[in-house]
């Protein structure tokens, strides 16, 4: 951890979370404010033969009620414009809504919306991904072909989007290969859950909208609004309160358009606070259910051969971000290794459930899961160690990836050493426990981002960004930076942050990028600070500019205790004629060159820039005759370039390898014959408590990457849930003699898979 | 709207106003968990229950316990004689839902709100509880296996409270509470079972074994009961009151679980608790809660 600058860094947002004085969306009261409530389809797939608000306009208490009727016909989605705010003559999940309700209370909103008549007519639901694509299967979008899209996206009917990664000759690998492995998983879907069910609060004065959102990425929900209400950019301002977390649930455009249209309508501010109920029906972000086909060829001496894989994802209903996903899915199921022949294919289908879109490292740890299973099968067919078999297959510096990029310094084979080093790898364990072991890989984000910096009068400063605290700790950070630049301490300065009319754009909590690319954008603007401190201070001590150095809260000679000045002093001077203003950007890195001739779906994930590499080990014990799996011990390790603020760096492995164990164990989302969800609650959508997380033993490798983020850095939310579930089912075969091929790996299903007779593994 | 609230001192303002028909609440964490759930409305008029004194806290008397109804789950479970001799109880109110719903949640409202999956009703239910429910016309006692109705319906009338739960001794018995659990905290009793158990020497020679959450009301379970006495209470004979409890319970399938694994997971539980209430008779230390400290035992 060369690069630490802040081995305790105190969150500026800490003591208002913990003492209650920070304010969240749904704290928030304007003068004349009234109460949305959305009527949602609660059937997955019908006809709107009529739909009648009489009834509930007649209701006292009620302002406003809107429906597809009363917003602009705008078809919206990221690549795949599929969608509008409201349903238009066809609902296709069960959370679509139909309109929205302004009233005096919750109450009155809520019983108005349940007044509205909406006449049905039911058509038949696809729920099940593998006839989905299936010629006589019903279209999910009738009208598909008409939808504009991104021009590399490949699609037909109920195939919304598929990618493939081709490289060499996977057929003649297979053929020549000693052993071929082939086997099959499954994966039900998932939700984010954050602690804080969303609000937006819409208030419009003249032609301008103010919404306080629970959004991660305020600049899309910003656009979003524009685009689909039809108005310019500068009309729409977003700020975001405090964020009870979001963990991708929260991205892209959420409920804004419709809270915002229905105060537009009602003529008066309006606040819509989901319940947890609707915070599992309605969000059109939950993690993607899948099916995972792989096969393997390797040599006698364990090298891969060959990688086969065909993967099929629930895209749900309509597109955010899935289309997208389905290539990183196919990346991932190549995994960190060498493998000079490949032939993977992802297939991200409609079906009439709720939509799929980015929840923590999205489609990372399912296909992790799968993939290190199916390498530990190998391995053991091979009668190899599973870390013996990773250690001769990981990629190195050098080594070229799935599609042709270069691997500059990595440390994916350090991680693997030392999480079974940490973990004890090879001890001797009581009956009923054991380790497993996987590793894994994702990508970072260079995308463009904006943040100003400037130091007032006194020599206190203030950061003004664009990026989103969802929680992580990232934006708190940014300080450490700016300091560095200025020679100034972090609790110098202030942020402010997460309001699109005060600070530049910048992609939002999303895909782990905020320290990488904000990061960059607050070095570049603490450095045009920096050169107008050093022009200042030259004149003022009669020095060379380029014998001046920022420490301490002083700019002085370097090596000289007495020619100095402080940067109080300094600012105060400036106060009265060329203020200190920083602002920047910088250049994004770029991404790795590819070879993708023979690959289709090409939408951006075909090369991973600034990849992070990581490898779990989790201790287990299984309780043979319930099937309950307890994890006493987590092992983890990562190389994230370089780590820059150990104290976020660390709760970012902790939060990710708990959210890991609840996707390994309890965790999935249960669907009807029809598509529905059976436990949209928490007692039975079971996250893992505070009680169930073990100790996590953390290591940082160290490998600055030259086209990372600020030092080398690279993003490090996503990554701890990626290999936490596989580690986990690894140790759980290890430890009871049989695989579980389902996640969750529910009690009941592990009891299944070792009371299966064959119990093969 | 505008229901009445009112949170009196003395029971028999308590009393009264239940005969004018409001509601009790205690700890509120099934009453208005339930509400916010959208199980039931909540009910216009409500009496808090939680500052009469007289309701809360447990008296050692000379024949065994009384427990105010308003005791919380985390006071059953810190209590030293419920502990040693009444060590199921210990090992179910240790285990519901969180330290703070221990905290808030009573045993009045566990037994009143009278759900299958209730923790203390199987322990109480093998102890021979007695409740003692008063309104405003007097008290009267009903033996806990007189208690439930059905799930979520008890015979305490909507003008009495439940104001105790008495215990007598059993001497020399080893009790435990045994529930299927998936996480560590915060769990529903998917399955549960209790045993109580007296040993003459090595021979077991009396045996309570009720099932939890897997018959519409707790129940106990004769045929397994009667398997286990006479035997040593070993592995063979805990394993076989187990299989005789599973074959007797009713249990459904839902989204926590599906009949067939219920069933198996029942004569595990039931094998267990008979495991922990035997090595507790014998005087060997099995740790509270026996959930924890039996998991992975085979
Ligand atoms: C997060 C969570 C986890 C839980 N986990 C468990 C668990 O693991 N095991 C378990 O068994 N339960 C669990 N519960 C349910 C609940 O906490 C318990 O049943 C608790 O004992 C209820 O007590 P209370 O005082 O909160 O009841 P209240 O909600 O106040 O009342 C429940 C019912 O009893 C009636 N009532 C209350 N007191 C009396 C009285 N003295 N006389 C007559 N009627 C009365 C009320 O009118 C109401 O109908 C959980 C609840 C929550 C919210």
């Amino acid at each position: 951890m060369t690069a630490t600058l802040a081995p305790t860094l105190i969150r500026q947002d800490g003591r208002d979370k913990v003492t209650g004085s920070g304010r969240y969306a749904a704290d928030l009261t304007v003068t004349g404010m009234l109460h949305g409530a959305f009527r949602v389809a609660e059937v997955p797939h019908a006809r709107i033969r009529r739909l009648d608000t009489t009834a509930a306009r007649a209701l006292p208490g009620v302002y406003a009620i809107i429906t597809a009727a009363d917003v602009p016909e705008v078809r919206y989605g990221a690549f795949l414009k599929d969608r509008t705010i409201f349903a238009r003559d066809v609902v296709r999940w069960e959370g679509e809504l139909i309109a929205a309700v302004a009233a005096a209370t919750p109450e009155i909103a809520a019983q108005a919306a349940a007044l509205i008549e909406v006449d049905l007519e039911p058509l038949l639901a696809v729920t099940d991904l593998e006839t989905a694509t299936r010629p006589d299967a019903p279209l999910v979008h009738a009208e598909w072909a008409t939808y504009e899209a991104d021009e590399n996206l490949v699609r037909d009917g109920n195939l919304a989007s598929r990618s493939t990664i081709v490289k060499g000759d996977a057929d003649g690998g297979m053929a020549d290969a000693y052993i071929v492995v082939k086997d099959r998983y499954v994966a039900d879907g998932s939700h984010a859950v954050p602690i804080e069910p969303r609000a937006i609060l819409a208030e419009w004065q003249g032609d301008h909208v103010t919404i306080w959102s629970s959004t991660q990425v305020p600049f899309a929900a910003r656009s979003g609004v524009a685009e689909t209400l039809g108005m310019p950019q500068n009309q729409v301002r977003v700020i975001v309160p405090h964020l009870g977390g979001g963990f991708g649930a929260k991205c892209e455009l959420g409920f804004e358009p419709q809270v915002a249209a229905l105060a537009q309508t009602a003529g008066r501010p309006v606040k819509v606070v989901f319940s947890r109920r609707e915070e599992f029906l309605l969000p059109d972000h939950r993690r993607e259910r899948m099916i995972l086909e792989l096969e393997t060829g390797v040599r006698r001496d364990g090298t891969i051969v060959a990688r086969r894989a065909h993967l099929i994802i629930d895209n749900g209903a309509y597109s955010m971000d899935e289309p997208f996903l389905g290539q990183m899915a196919a990346m991932f199921a190549v995994g960190p290794y060498r493998i000079p022949n490949v032939d993977v294919s992802a297939d991200v289908v409609y079906t009439n459930t709720q939509p799929s879109g980015s929840v923590r490292a999205p489609t990372g740890p399912t296909t992790c899961w799968a993939l290190e299973q199916h390498h530990d099968v190998v391995a053991e067919r091979l009668g190899l160690d599973p870390v013996e078999f990773r250690r001769r297959n990981l990629v190195h510096e050098g080594d070229t990836g799935p599609t042709g990029q270069v691997f500059e310094r990595i440390g994916a084979l350090e991680t693997l050493e030392h999480a079974a080093a940490a973990i004890g790898w090879g001890r001797p364990l009581p009956d009923g426990e054991a380790i497993g072991i996987a590793t894994g890989w994702w990508p970072s984000f260079p995308g463009a981002s904006g943040a100003n910096v400037t130091i007032n009068a006194d020599g206190s400063g203030t950061i003004v960004t664009g990026a989103q605290e969802c929680g992580t700790g990232a934006v708190m950070a940014l300080p450490i930076l700016a300091a560095e630049v200025l020679g100034m301490r972090p609790d110098e300065f202030r942020i402010l942050y997460q309001d699109t009319d005060a600070g530049p754009y910048d992609g939002g909590a999303s895909g782990s990028q905020t320290t990488f690319n904000n990061g960059r954008a607050v070095i570049a603007a603490a450095t045009e600070v920096r050169e107008q401190l050093l022009d200042l201070a030259a004149d003022l001590l009669e020095a060379n500019r380029a014998d001046l150095e920022l420490i301490d809260g002083m700019a002085r000679v370097k090596g000289s205790q007495t020619s100095s000045v402080s940067i109080a002093d300094l600012a105060s001077q400036a106060a009265g004629a060329g203020l200190l203003l920083g602002r920047g950007s910088g250049e994004p890195p770029p991404t790795p060159a590819v070879e993708t001739a023979n690959c289709v779906g090409r939408l951006g994930a075909e090369s991973f820039a600034a990849p992070t590499f990581f490898t779990h080990a989790a201790h287990v014990k299984v309780d043979r005759d319930t099937g309950v799996v307890r994890v006493l011990e987590i092992a983890a390790s990562h190389e994230s370039g370089v780590v820059i603020n150990p104290i976020g760096a660390t709760g970012q492995i902790y939060g990710g390898v708990a959210m890991g164990i609840g996707q390994a164990l309890s965790e999935g989302v249960l669907l009807s014959e029809d598509g529905r969800q059976r436990n949209p609650y928490l007692l039975d959508y079971k996250l893992q408590t505070v009680a169930d997380v073990p100790p996590i033993h953390v290591d940082f490798v160290d490998a600055p990457s030259p086209t990372g983020g600020p030092k080398g850095l690279k993003g490090i939310a996503e990554p701890p849930c990626v290999p936490t579930p596989g580690a986990i089912a690894n140790a759980i075969v290890r430890a009871a003699g049989s695989r579980v091929r389902e996640l969750p790996m529910t009690p009941e299903r592990v009891w299944r898979a070792l009371a299966s007779t064959n119990g093969e593994n | 709207m505008g229901g009445r609230f009112t949170s009196p001192t003395a029971l028999a303002d308590a009393l009264a106003a239940t005969a004018a028909g409001h509601r009790p609440v205690a700890g509120g964490t099934d009453l208005v968990v339930g509400t916010r759930q959208g199980k039931w409305s909540l009910p216009e008029d409500l009496v808090a229950l939680d500052r009469i004194e007289e309701l809360r806290g447990i008296e050692e008397t000379s024949g065994g316990l009384r427990i105010g109804a308003t005791t919380s789950h985390a006071d059953l479970a810190g209590h030293p004689a419920i502990r040693k001799r009444w060590t199921a109880i210990a090992d179910a109110a240790s285990i519901v839902g969180s330290p703070a719903t221990r905290h808030i949640g009573t045993l009045g409202g566990n037994l009143a709100n009278a759900s299958p999956a209730a923790e203390t009703s199987g322990p109480l239910l093998c102890f021979d509880a007695q409740v003692e429910v008063r309104s405003t016309a007097g008290s009267r006692r009903i033996a806990l296996a007189d208690l439930f109705n059905g799930p979520g319906r008890t015979t305490v009338r909507s003008d009495e409270l439940i104001v105790a739960v008495e215990l007598s001794e059993l001497a020399g018995v080893g009790s435990s509470y045994v529930r299927l659990e998936f996480r560590r905290q915060m769990e529903i009793a998917v399955v549960g079972a209790t045993a109580v158990v007296s040993l003459d020497g090595a021979i077991v020679i009396d045996a309570r074994i009720a099932i939890t959450a897997l018959a519409p009301t707790v129940r106990r379970v004769a045929v397994a009961e009667f398997a286990l006495v006479g035997t040593d209470g070993g592995p063979d004979a805990a394993a076989e009151a187990g299989r005789l409890a599973a074959e007797a319970a009713t249990p459904i399938s839902d989204v926590r679980a599906s009949l067939e694994y219920r069933r198996a997971m029942a004569a595990v539980v039931v094998r267990r608790a008979v495991t922990g209430a035997i090595a507790r008779a014998r005087g060997e230390t099995i740790p509270i809660p026996a959930s924890a400290s039996l998991f992975g035992a085979r």
